[in-house]
């Protein structure tokens, strides 16, 4: 059964477009993990993340200055090259700037007909940021109504709430079996599961997950474990580096397994759950994406995030850490020297690798290779 | 032979006094039991005015662009923060200011001052980021407060001002003065306040007026000129002395200069503007433009970074937002004023849309009468260069000429001079211009 | 009327002999660490393929990277309107204009006189193609002249990174130790470097006829991959395309006569 996250992840725009045969409902791409997808649901409309393709391309250059991030270029690439022409709208809640001009490049060139930012606080440490969340809400649900001609309820909403609840919640379980000594997934299937979950309906993706939690109970890998890696960075779905440096051991003298990550691909945008104890249900969705493990930009004047990364490193028992930092990507930037003298404080080793649209695997395995070698040798002193 | 008649600005000695205080007041704050703020020029400075009439600024970006005019000083700082781990990157302004810290090396001689506390703004990604760091650097003990202004555009570019926008600005300069008390241990003063938030308009409001001046053929001002009177509002918008030399001295002396039509560059033939930060280091460029007989007459950059203006959709013009009715009566009017006034600010507009910045930079060049565009696509800033090949695109398709060259405001590794003004001979020769004899 | 037009590019050094309108010589140098020289031996050349002298010449026109060592010249050209100039003279329906060397590239967005209206050049970390295919035949151990020859054997598409040469260089390394086919790696490399032209071309916009100069031209590997990621049927390349700017450049000599 988790074979068809993998089924999901390379047939995203196949998945999408079925699925609006199937229901004759309306998708929206969404550029960022702050969107609240509660509210689409609530909706009846689906919302897709756009990642990108991780290809080489020219199409980019006339519509984004070279300095920004290879990711918002290759975001950008997919819609220029029209493979997201099924979408009816599309949004962004603020976040980096590099993001943004996907978006708004999207939104000049591309535009389905609908699109929205939202203003998502960026101060999420201040008590403000609920209530001016709440307000935003109200007017991207206008937007909404204005997409698919219906009004939405409180209960809407709780329902919208439930579905995303539940999926957030299965993933979080099935990280749970990654804690195990000899996991029973890779990393690479925990990465296209959580990517799985952008591009899929919810409901559906939970009834897969829950199968997946059975089928795991008893699943055994025949594969050594070697290492255990946690990866930390920005957006980041190099399911091909993952792969690479999972299969190492099968080469080489030291392996590793990818058994927790702090990304937003995975984590910092599935780990939270909205407080169904909180009685307005817009509060709560507020409150949600307000606490959630914010992304780097947005955390201030406390970096937050060094605890959770810290954690999550205790929790799932890491050897060592691999710091991947997305060429450019300055809210990321601004942090990492502060999330290596963290954990390295704490007795964790890292190391920082960065990475651009295309892996280049050799290099980028003889690196991870020997990283590997320093933290066996660090087991022989004791 | 000359074209216009042109003369030096008589306030410019007053204005390199004023500036050179400034610095030195933040430098001996504490001999005088004063305090010390540091927060970026976008900041609402006016608010920690409040505590007193001895607190004192330290601005960011214009203490990072003085560290770029001295090449070797600023390449010892970007190394210092190369050297600690932080990539390069990252906004100049910020690797040269932290640098400072690093090496403890303050631009203007001696110790870099530590600042009691820090006071800021959010809109890029960088900005809370710069003082949460700086804090750090300094040793962890220097508290922050940064106030987010990611709330949304302006009218026209929202169809209209939320209330919950500016509320939600206000309320966290209410909540960044109750922690002001609290840090400082400092009892908070309304009135003083109040009447740095109105020298905060009063500044910004003139700054574009004198911005307007410059629609004038023969320009009286030109950008490289600019850069050192728009550095008042960049260090302290809120200043009194600032305000009043740019009320008293500055605003008159241009509109002079426009009646006695006295020019900035005296064989102007040509005129255009630019767009954000200019490579410090290599101001020189200007000076090759006059060779040319080109003025460069400012910017979107320049007039809106710290100037208030509004864009009028109807006529396509950009014109200096009016003063408030009044002046505010309490802490509470004051906040809600401040946080409407500077939600306004154009170079806030295009983080929502490369659009809105294309739709005013076509508005000054229609409005001032501009031959050419040149875009300086700037590695040191992400956040002015947000959107900025979209704006050429926009441009174009107005039918503007457009020229672009990458260079970096703090980092002159990169920038390549000679590359640069052999583009500037292209795309001047294209505009009808013939390149002057050596 | 004789013109002479120097083009002293990062590599070579180009002249050409222009007589109403028509090229009747030309030399070329390599252009070394001593400019000076390599211009007075191509143009020296280019003088007796013409079979005329020196003093036969009415004016000269200098261009290229090294054009302040072209003491020889009485007009200086920019390399972008010497180049909208030849490109204007083989095709006059060229609109849009690449010029390929060693070390940059370019991209000029021209009208029916071949007067210049947008253009744009590679940036600093952008390596120009010409040099870096040449680096690569020595990481390959393949001759210079066989690489893009290669290209036109191999199918494969693999994705390469060209935002950074130097990144690139690494990833051609990884494919050597990964036993990939010369002839694949040799595409992967030129589409790489092709994919940078065609990203700066973008940005002026590609409109017909799009026509081609410089060294690079005559790499058919190289214009192969520029047809298929412009997505045009034809390129139009004229006959020594190394030649063109120098072409270019004296022509705007003869105009200024």
């Amino acid at each position: 059964m988790i074979e068809k996250f993998q089924e999901w992840y390379d047939n995203r725009h196949e998945y999408a477009k079925k699925w609006k045969e199937k229901t004759g409902g309306k998708v929206v791409g969404y550029f960022c993990t702050y969107a609240p997808e509660e509210i689409f649901y609530a909706f009846d409309v689906l919302p897709v993340r756009i990642l990108g393709s991780h290809e080489p391309q020219d199409v980019t250059e006339p519509h984004i200055f070279g300095m920004f991030c290879p990711f918002c270029r290759d975001v950008l690439a997919q819609g220029l090259k029209d493979r997201y022409d099924y979408l009816d709208g599309i949004m962004l809640a603020q976040s980096c700037l590099h993001l943004r001009q996907a978006f708004t490049s999207w939104e000049l060139h591309k535009n389905p007909g609908w699109s929205y930012f939202l203003p998502m606080p960026n101060h999420v440490q201040s008590k403000r940021s609920v209530q001016f969340l709440k307000e935003e809400y109200k007017l991207l649900i206008e937007k909404l109504e204005e997409l698919t001609g219906k009004k939405i309820t409180d209960d809407d909403l709780k329902r919208g709430i439930e579905i995303m609840n539940k999926a957030r919640r299965a993933m979080k379980d099935i990280y749970e079996f990654r804690k195990q000594d000899n996991p029973p997934l890779t990393g690479a299937e925990a990465m296209y599961m959580a990517c799985a979950n952008f591009f899929t309906d919810a409901r559906e993706f939970t009834e897969v997950a829950e199968e997946v939690k059975k089928e795991l109970e008893s699943r055994k890998l025949d594969r050594d474990p070697g290492k255990r890696i946690m990866l930390i960075g920005s957006e980041n779905d190099d399911i091909e580096y993952i792969k690479m440096i999972e299969t190492l051991g099968d080469r080489e003298s030291v392996g590793c397994t990818v058994v927790v990550e702090e990304h937003c691909t995975t984590t910092r945008s599935f780990w939270t759950e909205v407080d169904t104890g909180i009685e307005d249900p817009l509060e709560a969705i507020a409150q949600r994406y307000v606490d959630r493990t914010p992304c780097p930009s947005k955390d201030w004047p406390d970096r937050s995030r060094l605890n959770t990364i810290l954690d999550f490193a205790k929790d799932y028992n890491v050897d060592g850490a691999i710091v991947i930092q997305q060429k450019f990507c300055d809210p990321h930037e601004c942090d990492i020297p502060f999330v290596r003298k963290h954990l390295e404080d704490n007795g964790i080793p890292t190391y920082f690798l960065e990475f651009d649209v295309t892996v280049a695997a050799g290099p980028f395995a003889i690196r991870t290779e020997a990283f590997l070698e320093t933290l066996e040798a660090e087991d022989d002193l004791f | 032979m000359a074209k216009y008649p042109t003369e030096p600005l008589k306030c410019w000695n007053k204005a390199k006094e004023l500036r050179n205080k400034f610095y030195e007041n933040f430098d001996k704050a504490h001999e005088k039991g004063g305090l010390r703020v540091m927060g970026s020029a976008w900041a609402f400075d006016a608010v920690p005015l409040g505590l007193g009439k001895d607190v004192f600024w330290v601005t960011g970006e214009p203490y990072g662009a003085s560290c770029a005019f001295d090449k070797p000083l600023s390449a010892e700082f970007l190394a210092a923060t190369e050297n600690y781990g932080f990539a390069r990157d990252l906004c100049a302004y910020m690797r040269n200011y932290w640098g400072s810290i690093i090496t403890n090396k303050y631009a203007f001689g001696g110790d870099f001052p530590k600042a009691d506390f820090a006071y800021t703004q959010h809109i890029c990604c960088s900005h809370a980021k710069w003082y949460q760091n700086a804090c750090e650097l300094e040793g962890g003990d220097v508290p922050l407060y940064a106030i987010d202004v990611g709330a949304g555009p302006y009218t026209p570019f929202a169809p209209k001002m939320y209330e919950h926008r500016v509320k939600y600005v206000a309320d966290q300069l209410l909540d960044s003065i109750e922690w002001m008390e609290k840090v400082t241990g400092r009892t908070y003063n309304d009135e003083l306040f109040i009447e740095a938030a109105w020298n905060d308009v009063r500044s910004t409001h003139t700054w574009a007026k004198i911005c307007m001046l410059n629609r004038t053929i023969p320009a009286p001002l030109d950008e490289k000129s600019i850069y050192s009177l728009y550095v008042f509002g960049t260090l302290q918008k809120s200043n009194a002395d600032f305000a009043d030399f740019y009320e008293k001295d500055l605003l008159p002396e241009v509109q002079d200069r426009v009646e006695r039509g006295i020019a900035a560059v005296e064989n102007e033939q040509a005129r255009v503007m630019s767009d954000t930060q200019p490579p410090w280091g290599f101001l020189s460029i200007y000076r090759y433009l006059e060779k040319w007989g080109v003025v460069s007459i400012g910017s979107l950059y320049t007039f809106g970074l710290e100037g208030m203006w509004l864009y009028d959709k109807d006529k396509n013009d950009f014109v200096p937002r009016m003063l408030p009715d009044e002046k505010p009566q309490s802490r509470e009017d004051a906040c809600m004023m401040l946080a409407d006034w500077h939600l306004s600010k154009p170079e806030y507009q295009h983080y929502y849309s490369p659009e809105y910045k294309t739709q005013m930079m076509d508005a000054i060049a229609r409005n001032w009468k501009l031959d050419g565009i040149i875009l300086h696509y700037n590695r040191g800033c992400e956040g002015l260069s947000v959107g900025i090949a979209e704006n050429r695109l926009g441009l174009l398709e107005r039918g503007h000429k457009v020229l672009t060259y990458e260079g970096n405001m703090g980092d002159e590794r990169e920038f390549d001079l000679a590359s640069v003004q052999n583009r500037f001979d292209i795309f001047l020769e294209s505009l009808g211009l013939e390149k002057p004899k050596e | 009327m004789i013109t002479v037009g120097i083009d002293c590019g990062a590599k070579n050094t180009k002249t050409v002999v222009v007589k109403d309108n028509k090229i009747i010589g030309k030399g070329t140098s390599l252009t070394g660490f001593d400019q000076a020289a390599a211009v007075e031996t191509s143009y020296n050349a280019a003088l007796k393929d013409a079979g005329i002298e020196a003093s036969d010449v009415g004016k000269i026109g200098g261009t290229g990277a090294g054009m302040d060592d072209i003491k020889q010249a009485d007009v200086k050209v920019n390399e972008v309107k010497a180049m909208a100039k030849a490109a204007n003279y083989y095709f006059p329906n060229a609109r849009t204009v690449t010029d390929v060397g060693a070390e940059e590239g370019r991209a000029v967005k021209i009208d029916e006189n071949g007067k210049v209206i947008d253009f744009a050049i590679n940036e600093k970390c952008a390596a120009g193609a010409g040099a870096f295919i040449e680096a690569m035949a020595r990481a390959l151990e393949v001759d210079l002249q066989e690489m893009g020859p290669m290209v036109l054997k191999s199918d494969k598409e693999i994705p390469m990174n060209a935002q950074c040469a130097i990144f690139a260089e690494s990833e051609v390394v990884g494919l050597i130790h990964a036993k990939t086919e010369k002839q694949d790696i040799s595409k992967a490399i030129h589409d790489a470097m092709a994919s940078r032209i065609v990203s700066m071309i973008r940005r002026i916009g590609v409109n017909k006829d799009v026509v081609m100069i410089g060294g690079v031209g005559l790499n058919p590997g190289f214009v192969d991959s520029l047809k298929k990621q412009l997505e045009i049927d034809e390129l139009f390349i004229p006959e020594d395309p190394a030649y063109g700017a120098a072409v270019g450049a004296a022509l705007v000599a003869a105009e200024e006569a």
